[in-house]
Formats: C-alpha cells, sequence, structure tokens
C-alpha cells in the first residue's frame, strides 16, 4: 500500500472538510498532470483506500464493447484485477446501472453482496461504499472501498466524500478515452486519405495537349465507387471509359479499382464497345458478390473523323449538346455482373463541335437547398450557363455549381468535345496602341493576310470592316478615349487564326470590363448617323462573343467566320 | 492614297471631294467639312471615287450631312460612288437613303 502522502495524515474520524478538500486538490492535480494513465490511476487508488481509512479499494470499468464492468485497479489483501460483473449484478452492477451510490453496512446479511469472492479468497467484507464514475454521457464505472480500517462501519458522510472524490478519477479516465478515439480516428482518416489519394493517382492524367477528353471525379465521402479512364488505341483512337461501382464506402472503392483494370485491359484490344462491355460482364458475373453491380460506359473516339462510338451498361444517359439543344443517349443495356450471356447495343455519334457529357447519376442525384434532385433537366440548365466557356473552364464552372449543392453521391464527369482551335494555325498576331491613327495600318496588314489566305476582296473588305468596327469600339467605348487623342499606352491585341475553314479574330484589350448586355445594336436601315458598328459585326461575322479577360483584367472579343458561307457575308 | 478632305465651289454647287481611307482617325473632319458646304448657299456633293475604305464613323458623317440638308430644305447626293463604298451603303441598307450620281455631270444636271 502507498504511503501517505506528505503532510496528509490519515483522518481521524469521519468528514474533516479542510483536509477533504486538500486531498481533493493533490488527486485531481495528479490526474490533470498524468501521462500514464494506468500507472496514476493505481496510485490515486492507493491513496482513496488510505484517505478513506478502508482496507481494500477498486476501481472497475464498463468495456463499451461488451457493456461488461471489470476491476482494472485494485489494492487490499486480495488482487481482484480482472474480475467482471455483469451491469445491475452486485454492489458495483447497481453502482453503474442505476448511477447512485450504494452503502453496505454489513455485508454479511446483505443480499446485493456477491460473497462468492470472500468464500474463494478467506477475505471478509464486512462494510462498503461504492460510487459511480459518472460523465455526461453516464456513468463509465465505478469506486468502491470495503471494511474501514478498525473495524468501524462506514457512514453515510462517508460516501459523500468518495463521490467527491470519485468525481476527479471519472473526468481523468473520460479524458484518456476520448484522447485515444481521438488518436483512433485520425489514424483511419490517414489510412482513408492515403486511400483516396492511391485512388485518385489510378485516374488518368489531365492531358493538356488539347486533348479532347476531361474528367473531373468528386467522392462523397473520402474514398469513390466511381471512376473515369482514357488511353490511345495503336489505331489512333481514343478509348474511354466511365463506371460506378453500386454502394458507397470502402468495398465499393476496392471493386472499383478491380473494375477499372479490368476495363482498361479488355478496352486495350481495341474490340467494338458492345463486345468490350460483354467481355467484362461475362468476367464480373462469375466473380461479383452478390448483389453487387457496375454501371459503366465505354467507347472509342476517332478524332480525324469526329466520330465517337459508345456502349452503355446500365449508365445515365450519355448528353448530346450542340447548337440545335440537348439529345439523350440512354443505356444499351443492364449494368455489368448482373445477367452472364446479355449482348449490347452501340450509339455511333458525329461529334463535330458539340459536347457529349457522360456523368454518373451523382451529378443529377445533387439536391437545391429545398432537397429536391437535379435531375437531368438540372443539370442541363447548369451546362448552358457556362455554355460561352471552352470544354475546360465549363467542366470546371460545372463541378463548381454542383458543389455549391448537397452531393449526396459520388459524382464524376467525362466531357468529350473537341477544344476550340484544336488544330489552329496562326495567321496573324499583332499588338498595337489602342489608337485611331494606328488602324490604317491594322487594316492593310489584315488585308494582306486575307489575301494569302485566298479569301475573296468581296468577303475579305467585310471583315477587314468588321475587325476595324471593334477595334474602333473597344478605343471609343472600353478605353474612352476621345478620339483624337494620342501618346496613351493603352493597346490592343488582334489575334487571327485559321482551323479548316473557320476564321477566327480574337481582340484583347485592358479595358475595364465591358458588360456584353449593354452593348446595344440599332437596326440596319434606320437612317441616322452612328451606332453601325455592332450591327456590322453582327451582320459580318458568323458568331461573336464578348467576355471578360484571364482574371477578370480587359477584354476578349472573339469573332468567328467560316469561309465556306456564301461569299456575300449577308446572313439574313 | 493619301487621305484629302477638300471643298470645291463650282458655282451654285459645292463638291466635296474624298480620297483615301475614310475612318475614325479623321471622320471628324469630314463631317465639319461636309457641315460647313451646307452652310453655303447651293446644292451639295460629296465625291467618293477614290474612297477605298469607309468605316461607320464615315458612314455616319454622310448620313449627318443627309439629314442636314433635308432640315435645310437643300439637295445633297453622293457622286462617283466607289466599289468600296456602295459596299458599306448597301451593308447598312442606306443605298437607297442617299440619291446616288455617277458623276458630276450627272449630278450638277440634275
Amino acid at each position: 500500500m502507498n504511503a501517505a502522502p506528505r503532510g496528509l495524515a490519515a483522518a481521524p474520524d469521519g468528514l474533516d472538510d479542510r483536509r477533504a478538500l486538500a486531498f481533493l486538490a493533490e488527486l485531481s492535480q495528479a490526474l490533470a498532470l498524468s501521462i500514464d494513465l494506468n500507472k496514476t490511476l493505481a496510485m490515486a487508488l492507493g491513496r482513496i483506500a488510505q484517505f478513506m481509512q478502508a482496507e481494500a479499494a477498486s476501481m472497475f470499468l464498463v468495456d463499451p464493447a461488451s457493456g461488461l464492468i471489470e476491476c482494472r485497479q485494485c489494492v487490499g489483501p486480495v488482487n481482484i484485477t480482472g474480475l467482471k460483473v455483469q451491469s445491475g449484478q452486485g454492489i458495483v452492477g447497481r453502482a453503474v446501472a442505476e448511477n447512485t451510490t450504494q452503502i453496505v453496512r454489513d455485508a454479511q446479511t446483505d443480499s446485493r453482496v456477491n460473497v462468492r469472492v470472500d468464500a474463494e479468497t478467506g477475505f471478509i467484507t464486512r462494510s462498503i461504499i461504492c460510487v459511480p464514475l459518472t460523465t455526461a454521457e453516464g456513468p463509465i464505472g465505478a469506486i468502491e472501498v470495503i471494511n474501514r480500517v478498525g473495524g468501524g462501519l462506514f457512514e453515510p458522510a462517508d460516501a459523500e466524500l468518495l463521490r467527491t472524490i470519485a468525481a476527479p478519477a471519472a473526468l481523468a479516465v473520460n479524458n484518456a478515452r476520448l484522447v485515444e478515439s481521438l488518436v483512433e480516428q485520425q489514424r483511419i482518416r490517414r489510412e482513408l486519405d492515403l486511400a483516396r489519394r492511391v485512388q485518385k493517382s489510378l485516374l488518368p492524367k489531365r492531358r493538356r495537349d488539347k486533348f479532347p477528353l476531361i474528367g473531373i471525379n468528386l467522392p462523397a465521402h473520402e474514398i469513390s465507387g466511381d471512376f473515369y479512364d482514357y488511353f490511345d488505341l495503336p489505331d489512333g483512337r481514343i478509348a474511354f471509359v466511365i463506371g460506378d461501382i453500386s454502394g458507397k464506402g470502402l468495398d465499393a472503392a476496392f471493386l472499383m479499382v478491380r473494375v477499372a483494370s479490368l476495363l482498361r485491359w479488355v478496352g486495350k484490344e481495341g474490340t467494338t464497345p458492345a463486345r468490350w462491355l460483354e467481355r467484362a460482364n461475362a468476367e464480373l458475373c462469375q466473380t461479383l458478390r452478390e448483389g453487387r453491380f457496375v454501371c459503366a460506359l465505354v467507347g472509342q473516339y476517332d478524332r480525324v473523323a469526329r466520330s465517337v462510338v459508345f456502349a452503355s451498361a446500365g449508365f445515365p444517359p450519355a448528353l448530346l449538346q450542340d447548337d440545335g439543344g440537348f439529345r439523350e443517349y440512354p443505356a444499351d443495356g443492364p449494368p455489368l455482373g448482373v445477367l452472364p450471356d446479355v449482348g449490347y447495343g452501340e450509339q455511333r455519334v458525329e461529334l463535330g463541335r458539340s459536347a457529349l457529357y457522360f456523368f454518373s447519376d451523382g451529378a443529377t442525384d445533387a439536391r437545391r437547398a429545398d432537397a429536391s434532385r437535379i435531375d437531368s433537366t438540372g443539370l442541363r440548365e447548369l451546362i448552358v450557363r457556362h455554355l460561352s466557356l471552352a470544354p475546360e473552364p465549363r467542366l470546371r464552372a460545372l463541378i463548381g455549381d454542383l458543389k455549391q449543392l448537397d452531393l449526396v453521391d459520388d459524382t464524376t464527369i467525362l466531357l468529350l468535345q473537341e477544344p476550340r482551335g484544336a488544330n489552329a494555325q496562326t495567321l496573324l498576331d499583332l499588338q498595337f496602341p489602342a489608337h485611331a491613327a494606328q488602324m490604317r495600318s491594322v487594316r492593310a496588314r489584315l488585308r494582306e493576310t486575307l489575301d494569302e489566305q485566298a479569301v475573296g476582296p468581296e468577303m475579305r473588305d467585310q471583315l477587314v470592316l468588321a475587325v476595324d468596327e471593334a477595334c474602333t469600339n473597344i478605343i471609343r467605348h472600353a478605353y474612352c478615349q476621345a478620339i483624337d487623342c494620342g501618346g496613351t499606352d493603352e493597346t490592343i491585341s488582334l489575334l487571327l487564326t485559321r482551323e479548316r475553314d473557320m476564321l477566327v479574330f480574337e481582340l484583347r484589350d485592358e479595358a475595364p470590363p465591358v458588360d456584353p448586355g449593354k452593348i446595344t445594336a440599332r437596326d440596319l436601315g434606320e437612317c441616322r448617323p452612328g451606332g453601325l458598328g455592332v450591327p456590322f459585326i453582327r451582320t459580318l461575322m458568323d458568331e461573336w462573343e464578348l467576355q471578360p479577360g484571364p482574371g477578370g483584367n480587359g477584354n476578349i472579343l472573339r469573332m468567328r467566320k467560316r469561309l465556306q458561307a456564301s461569299g456575300t457575308g449577308d446572313t439574313e | 492614297m493619301n487621305n484629302e478632305c477638300v471643298s470645291e465651289a463650282l458655282g451654285d454647287y459645292t463638291l466635296v471631294r474624298l480620297r483615301g481611307e475614310v475612318d475614325l482617325s479623321w471622320s471628324q473632319q469630314v463631317r465639319r467639312t461636309i457641315l460647313d458646304a451646307l452652310g453655303a448657299n447651293g446644292r451639295v456633293g460629296v465625291e467618293l471615287s477614290e474612297v477605298s475604305y469607309i468605316d461607320s464613323s464615315g458612314i455616319a458623317a454622310l448620313v449627318e450631312g443627309l439629314q442636314n440638308a433635308k432640315a435645310k430644305g437643300k439637295q445633297f447626293a453622293l457622286v462617283a460612288v466607289s466599289k468600296a463604298v456602295m459596299a458599306v451603303l448597301q451593308l447598312a441598307r442606306l443605298d437607297r437613303v442617299f440619291t446616288i450620281f455617277p458623276d458630276l455631270d450627272a449630278a450638277r444636271s440634275a
């Protein structure tokens, strides 16, 4: 038994407030500063026994897993460490179950007392106090003291004292447990984070070389059951895959790794998308556990012909967006791993300049503030909202919008679209002071360039006029210059590119952003001076768009003209 | 071709001769010359055979001249319109709004 703390003699009789307070302070401090809780609890229990003038003392803790109450520390002639009792049974069981103090003045005649230990050890239990170790979440154990030294009985005041002393012990045990579970949680989090990174590394790297496929995967939790993939085939076509494993969490994530490898392996052979799915399905039907299935879409894209063929196994409808609006391509067969001998159909789409979206159902399952699903309709609205953007920023904007909503499932989007200017050739790249006097030489350079492209003289003059009007609008309205003001360092950049028969005129300035909605155009034929610039551009170009420059600095005006179109440029 | 804008008094007819590329950099000067010509007595014509380019600000100067003449009840015509100018007038749907003569003689004898 531990020696009494210095300056702390055993209380002679009953309650001594001052001494109790000093003991409590010392005990609390020892527990608070404890590094090894078990050691500290053993020491604390010895001091409690001594302070309470008890022959024996023990501390019981509830095992959260089994619900049993186990003796974790004890002092006295009999070691009962490891003894387990059911909640509600015996003195300790009752103290915990009822969260009340138990006092036994004569153990030999009290039916609550389990005398089995006495019988086995020869120890005679006479008098007991047992108090629960109480936390905000209820009792987590109990402290029991047995037999007053010298043979006296424990009084209710002793019980009150023990209850007071038990409080810091309960606090210390509880804190230790919280720390332990926090450490455990952090360990799990670290491992999940590692798993997430490994999983992410399995997704293909973003290709910067004006590659026509971009994918984004947003796991609902740390790890994802969704995946996408793309790779080059020996014949130059690009193969792609997007999939969604049923279920969420760790098992779906592990399965994803296997299914992604399988689909890549089969897809490398370059068989038709239907055959590709059929082979993967046969394999998965043999190996998937009951109730598991995989929704997947696989396809091949021919960049030269701009033609795509794909097959879908229970995957949400592919969404084609072109000038005419949206078109959906539903699945060609059931998910993989359900029916062993199923055949799949195929869809062929002439992509041209349109965009083909493949998305897992997480995208359409995104919830608005009122918990309603956004559905395909909501997704289309988001796509339309960002239509003026190039594919990559558009996909990022789309994902940004989805993140604002409540994503309840893993969300993956794969976008197939030829980036604008993928094969563009730069014809003219000029930067000049934003001044009206510069325009004559700019027009001359532009005429020269257009002549080299064998654009007819009529269309050449029209294009020169449209670019000139756009530049003078920048000078007058974006830079707000007085017409005869020179000597500013404001500039305009003109980039003329050609891709096949499409000419793209891009004008950049560093003026404050212009709101495209505020650009007004008068009707042609209206006889008044001024305001003709924008109608000229509108009439002479096939399309034009105005957007803020990078980082919101300046403006970018893009005008496009297809050379095959009628030579007059009069499109009305 | 250098830009040029001169006003020539031919009896009761004032002819404004334009040459070169009419654009924002000097269309204000063109506008002023035309309005000054309309301030004098007699009819006004703008000769455009040597104009190889005209932008919307140049067209605006011509439109303003026409409106000014109408307000004063004066004759205002375009004379010997070059192909380049005609293309832009047609584009602006103004080719039928202006009185156009093939040459100075036709303009003066009208």
